[in-house]
C-alpha cells in the first residue's frame, strides 16, 4: 500500500463536506500525450424504442489512470457497461476501441480477449467457498491431468491478491472476509488471466453501494494499487464524495447525456451536484437538539441489556420526536441493532420495550402491531419483493382498509397507493401495478418508505435507509426521515454514512464491541467529529486489521 | 426502461390460441371422432380429477412449497373410501369424511415436517409420497378391489348435469374457491410474499411459517378430495396417484406464463390443464398409442418451465445467483436463466 494512500485516508473525511473536492492534485492526472488510450469510446448511442438512453457517449481512458463516471439512477450507466461487456448492441455508429483494437459488439467473448473486465454491484462471489475458489472458479483452476494444482493455485491466488494490494489468506471463506476486502477479492478475480491476455481495462459498477464509510477508503486504495500496475479504471458511481479525490478524471452522465469530462483538480462538490442531477439540490435541515421538550415525556422505546449476535449488553432509549443515530465499524455490532429490536434476529438476552409493552423475539407482527417499522439494509434481499407489484408491496403490511364484505377492494387499494406515489413523487407516477423491480433504486426505496410511513410508526427503524439510491432521491428520503420525526416518531438510523448521520440526527450513538461507547449531541456532530471517532475507535481496536494503514 | 409492444397478446394467451389449433387441426384431421360432444364430456370429467390436483400444487407452489406427494395422496385416499365401503360396508357420508380427514393429515405431517423440521418441502413431500405409495399397498392388501355397487358413490361424480357429469362443476366451485383465497383476500397476497421473497415477507410481519403449513394443508385436503373422486368416476387402481402428479406440475408451471405471466395463477393453470388434454386426447384418437399421454405431458412440463425460467424478467421462483455470470445482471434486474433442476434444488 502506498504511503500516500494511508494519508489521504486521513484527510479525506474532512475535506470533502465543505471546500474544493481535491485536497492535492498528486495522482497521475495529467494526460501523457505519448501514451495511446487503453480505452476509446466514439460516438456510441443506445436507443430502445423510441427511447434513447445513450446518446453520442465519448470517453478516452490511458493505462493507470482512474476515470469515474457520475450519473444518477437511470442515467445510462448500466447501459454503457453493458455495451462494453458485450451484452447490448449499441446504436450503429458508435465505435469502442479496446487498446487499439476494435470491440466487436454484443460479444461477451471479445470484450473479455481485449482485455476488458467487469466488477458489478453483486460482487458474485460464493460465500461458502474460500477465497482461492473464488478466484478460480471463472477462469479454471490449474490443473494436471485433471487434478487441481494446489501450491500453483495456491502461489497464483497470493499474487493476485498482492497485484491489488490485499493480504490475505486464500484459503479463508469469502463469509469471514469485511466487505471492502470481498469487493477486493472480486477485483483480483476479474484481473486475473491466463498470461496471454492482460487485462487493460477494469469496470466497476457502483462497488461502495455495500462498503461501510471506513471501508470505501480501503477499497480506493486496493484500485489504486491496481492502477499502478497500469491497468485503466473505470469506476461508475453515483455517490460523489468518496470518489473524487481518487480520480483522474470525473464525467457526468445525465438522461444519457455525456453533460463533460473534468480533470478532477478543476471540480467543487457543489457543482457537480448541479451537475449530476440538473438543478440546485435544496439543503436537508436537521432537526435541532429538541431534548428539552421531548423528554419531558418517558422515552417510547427503551432497550436495554441487549445480547445478541455481536451486540454485548447494548442499552438505548427512544423519545419521540428525535432522530437518534447509530454507527460504527463492521463487526462492531451496528449491523444487528436494529434486526435484533424488531425481532428479525434472534435476541439472546434483553428487553425491548415500546410504551412500556414487551416486544417478544422473532415475532414481526407483534412487533408492527405495537407500533414499530423496521427498513432492511438489503433491500433486494430482504426489502422490497421484486416480483410483486409496487402496489402490493406498499401495501403488504396492512390490508385492512381494503378488506371489505370478503374482497380485497383494488379500487380502494390503489386509491392509496396513488395518494402515496403523489406524496413521496414515486416514478414512473402511474407504475403502481408494475413489479417492483422494474423501478429504479430510488424509488423502490421510496415505495418502501411508504410501505412503512403508512403504518403511522411510533418507532421506525431505518437501516442504511438511502443504500444505492442517488443523490436527489436521498435528499428527498431524508426531508420524509424528519417529517415523521416532526410528527411524532421515535426514528433510529443505522448507517454507513457518516454524511447522513450528520444529516439526520440530533445525536449519534457510536457502538463498540456490542455497546454504546459515546454519545456525540449537539455542536459535536459534525461529519469531522464521528470520523474521528472511528478512527479513535480503530486504533483502540488495535491489531484486528480494520485500519489498513 | 419498459417498452411497450403492440401484439396480440401472444405471450398471455398463447394457451388460448394453442387450444384453438389443436381443436382445428384434430377437428380437420378426424372429424367424425374428435368433433363430437362426448369428447367434450369426456375431457371435462377425465381431466376434472387432474385439475384439483393441480390445484392442489398450485397453493403450495404459490407460498414457495413444492407439494410431490398429492398424487401418492390421492392414491391412498381414493384406495381407503373403496376399501371401508367394499369390506366394512360404510355408508357414503363417513367414507367421505374419512378419506378427506386423511388427505388433510397427510397435508398437516408434510407441513410439520417442513415447518418444524426445517426440511425442505421437495424432499420431505418426495419422501412423503413413497411412504403414502406403502400405505396404498397395506391397507388394500395389494388387491384392486371391485366397483362399490352403491349408487350414491358412483352418482357422486357420475351424475348428469346439463349433459355434463357433475364431478366438473365440483372443479368449478374449487377453482373460484382457489381464486378468491390467492387472488382476493390478504392471505393470498401474504402467500405471494412468502413465495416471492420469504425472507421481506417475514420482515413485514407476515407469519411465512404457519402460512407454508396451512397451503400444505389445504393441498393435502384438495388431493385427499380428488383421489376420491378418482375411484368413483373410474374406479380403484393402485397406480392411478403417480401419473395425476406430473400432469398438475406441468398444468402449473404452462399456467404461470398465461393470463398473469410470472405469476402462478389458477385460470392458467385450469386452461393449461384442459389445453394439455385436449392435445393428449386427439392424438390418442389419431394413433391410438397409449404411451402418447406420458410423453405428452412430459415434453410439456419441460417447455413449460423453460417458458417459464426465460421470460426475461418475471422469474417464478427465487433465483441464486451463480458466480462468475455476473455479465448480464450489471444493474441486478437482469435475470439468468434457470433450468429444471434448479427448480428442485430451490424448493
Amino acid at each position: 500500500m502506498p504511503a500516500d494512500g494511508a494519508h489521504r485516508d486521513d484527510g479525506y473525511s474532512s475535506n470533502h463536506h465543505q471546500g474544493p473536492v481535491v485536497a492535492a492534485s498528486d495522482g497521475p492526472g495529467s494526460k501523457e500525450p505519448g501514451a495511446s488510450p487503453s480505452l476509446g469510446i466514439h460516438a456510441l448511442s443506445k436507443t430502445f424504442g423510441t427511447k434513447t438512453v445513450l446518446d453520442s457517449f465519448e470517453l478516452e481512458l490511458r493505462p493507470g489512470e482512474i476515470h469515474v463516471l457520475l450519473g444518477q439512477n437511470g442515467s445510462g450507466k448500466s447501459t454503457l457497461i453493458k455495451i462494453l461487456s458485450g451484452y447490448h448492441v449499441p446504436d450503429p455508429g458508435g465505435k469502442v476501441e479496446v487498446g487499439g483494437r476494435e470491440l466487436h459488439f454484443g460479444s461477451a467473448a471479445s470484450s473479455y480477449n481485449l482485455g476488458c473486465r467487469f466488477v458489478h454491484q453483486d460482487l458474485g462471489l460464493v460465500e461458502t467457498s474460500s477465497v482461492l475458489d473464488n478466484l478460480f472458479f471463472g477462469t479454471g483452476f490449474p490443473t494436471t491431468a485433471g487434478m487441481i494444482r494446489r501450491g500453483a493455485a495456491r502461489e497464483k491466488a497470493r499474487a493476485a491478491l498482492a497485484g491489488v494490494g490485499l493480504e490475505i489468506d486464500p484459503d479463508v471463506l469469502i463469509s469471514t472476509l469485511a466487505a471492502a476486502e470481498r469487493t477486493g477479492v472480486a477485483v483480483a478475480r476479474a484481473l486475473l488471466s491466463d498470461d496471454s491476455d492482460r487485462p487493460l481495462v477494469l469496470v466497476l459498477d457502483e462497488p461502495t453501494a455495500t462498503l461501510p464509510v471506513n471501508e470505501i477508503n480501503r477499497l480506493l486504495s486496493t484500485l489504486r494499487a491496481t492502477a499502478a500496475t497500469g491497468v485503466s479504471i473505470l469506476y461508475v458511481t453515483h455517490h460523489i464524495d468518496e470518489v473524487t479525490d481518487f480520480a483522474d478524471w470525473v464525467s457526468v452522465l445525465r438522461d444519457g447525456e455525456l453533460i463533460d469530462t473534468w480533470p478532477v483538480a478543476k471540480l467543487d462538490r457543489e457543482r457537480l451536484i448541479h451537475q449530476l442531477i440538473g438543478a440546485e439540490l435544496e439543503k436537508v435541515q436537521r432537526l435541532e437538539s429538541p431534548h428539552a421538550d421531548t423528554r419531558a415525556h418517558p422515552p417510547i422505546l427503551t432497550v436495554s441489556d441487549l445480547h445478541a449476535g455481536p451486540l454485548d449488553g447494548f442499552a438505548l432509549q427512544a423519545w419521540s420526536g428525535e432522530v437518534t443515530g447509530v454507527c460504527g465499524l463492521t463487526g462492531s455490532g451496528r449491523e444487528t441493532i436494529l434486526g435484533a429490536i424488531f425481532g428479525v434476529l434472534p435476541r439472546e438476552a434483553g428487553d425491548v420495550r415500546v410504551d412500556n409493552e414487551l416486544l417478544p423475539p422473532l415475532r414481526t407482527d407483534v412487533a408492527i402491531r405495537t407500533g414499530v417499522a423496521y427498513l432492511p439494509a438489503d433491500r433486494r434481499a430482504n426489502g422490497g419483493i421484486m416480483d410483486m407489484t409496487a402496489q402490493e408491496n406498499l401495501t403488504l403490511v396492512n390490508l385492512r382498509p381494503f378488506w371489505r364484505r370478503l374482497f380485497l377492494r383494488r379500487k380502494l387499494e390503489s386509491a392509496e397507493v396513488d395518494k402515496w406515489f403523489e406524496d413521496l413523487d414515486i416514478r414512473p407516477r402511474d407504475g403502481a401495478s408494475a413489479p417492483l423491480k422494474t423501478f429504479s433504486g430510488g424509488n423502490q426505496q421510496k415505495v418502501l418508505f411508504a410501505k412503512w410511513l403508512r403504518e403511522v410508526p411510533k418507532v421506525l427503524l431505518l437501516d442504511d435507509p438511502t443504500q444505492g439510491v442517488d443523490v436527489g432521491a436521498k435528499a428527498e428520503l431524508h426531508r420524509h426521515v424528519l417529517r415523521t420525526a416532526k410528527a411524532g416518531a421515535a426514528v433510529i438510523v443505522s448507517s454507513t454514512e457518516v454524511e447522513e448521520l450528520v444529516t439526520l440526527c440530533s445525536r449519534v450513538l457510536v457502538i463498540q464491541e456490542g455497546r454504546v461507547v459515546d454519545e456525540i449531541t449537539g455542536d459535536r456532530l459534525t461529519a469531522t467529529a464521528l470520523n474521528r471517532s472511528f478512527h479513535l475507535e480503530a486504533i483502540k481496536a488495535g491489531n484486528e486489521g480494520v485500519t489498513d494503514a | 426502461m419498459r417498452r411497450e409492444r403492440f401484439n396480440f397478446g401472444l405471450d398471455r394467451f398463447s394457451g388460448l390460441y394453442l387450444w384453438v389449433v389443436f381443436i382445428a387441426v384434430f377437428g380437420i384431421w378426424i372429424p367424425g371422432l374428435f368433433l363430437s360432444m362426448s369428447t367434450v364430456h369426456l375431457i371435462a370429467s377425465t381431466q376434472a380429477v387432474s385439475a384439483i390436483i393441480a390445484l392442489a400444487v398450485l397453493i403450495p407452489m404459490v407460498c414457495g412449497q413444492f407439494d410431490l406427494s398429492v398424487g401418492a395422496n390421492a392414491n391412498l385416499t381414493g384406495m381407503i373410501a373403496i376399501v371401508v365401503q367394499l369390506k366394512y360396508g360404510w355408508s357414503l357420508a363417513p367414507t367421505l369424511l374419512l378419506s378427506l380427514a386423511i388427505g388433510l393429515l397427510v397435508g398437516l405431517v408434510n407441513g410439520l415436517i417442513v415447518v418444524r423440521l426445517n426440511v425442505n418441502s421437495f424432499i420431505a413431500t418426495l419422501g412423503m409420497g413413497s411412504v403414502l405409495a406403502a400405505f396404498t399397498l397395506i391397507v388394500t392388501n395389494s388387491q384392486e378391489e371391485a366397483v362399490p355397487a352403491s349408487t350414491a358413490w358412483n352418482n357422486m361424480t357420475q351424475y348428469k348435469v346439463f349433459g355434463f357429469q357433475v364431478i366438473i362443476y365440483y372443479l368449478i366451485a374449487l377453482a373460484l374457491i382457489a381464486w378468491w383465497v390467492l387472488e382476493r383476500t390478504p392471505a393470498g397476497r401474504y402467500m405471494r410474499a412468502a413465495g416471492g421473497n420469504p425472507e421481506a415477507a417475514r420482515l413485514s410481519g407476515i407469519r411465512i411459517n404457519r402460512l407454508s403449513w396451512w397451503s400444505l394443508i389445504a393441498s393435502g385436503g384438495l388431493a385427499g378430495f380428488a383421489g376420491i373422486l378418482y375411484t368413483s368416476l373410474t374406479g380403484p387402481s393402485l397406480t392411478f396417484g403417480p401419473s395425476l402428479l406430473l400432469p398438475g406440475f406441468a398444468a402449473v408451471f404452462l399456467g404461470s406464463t398465461q393470463f398473469q405471466p410470472g405469476r402462478f395463477n389458477v385460470w392458467g393453470t385450469m386452461l393449461a390443464i384442459f389445453v394439455l388434454a385436449t392435445g393428449v386426447e386427439g392424438l390418442q384418437l389419431v394413433s391410438g398409442a397409449v404411451w402418447i399421454g406420458d410423453l405428452f405431458n412430459g415434453i410439456a412440463l419441460i417447455v413449460a418451465v423453460a417458458l417459464a425460467a426465460n421470460r426475461r424478467g418475471k422469474p417464478l421462483l427465487r433465483r441464486r445467483r451463480r458466480p462468475g455470470s455476473s455479465i448480464v445482471d450489471a444493474d441486478g434486474g437482469e435475470d439468468h436463466v434457470q433450468d429444471a433442476a434448479q427448480v428442485g434444488r430451490e424448493a
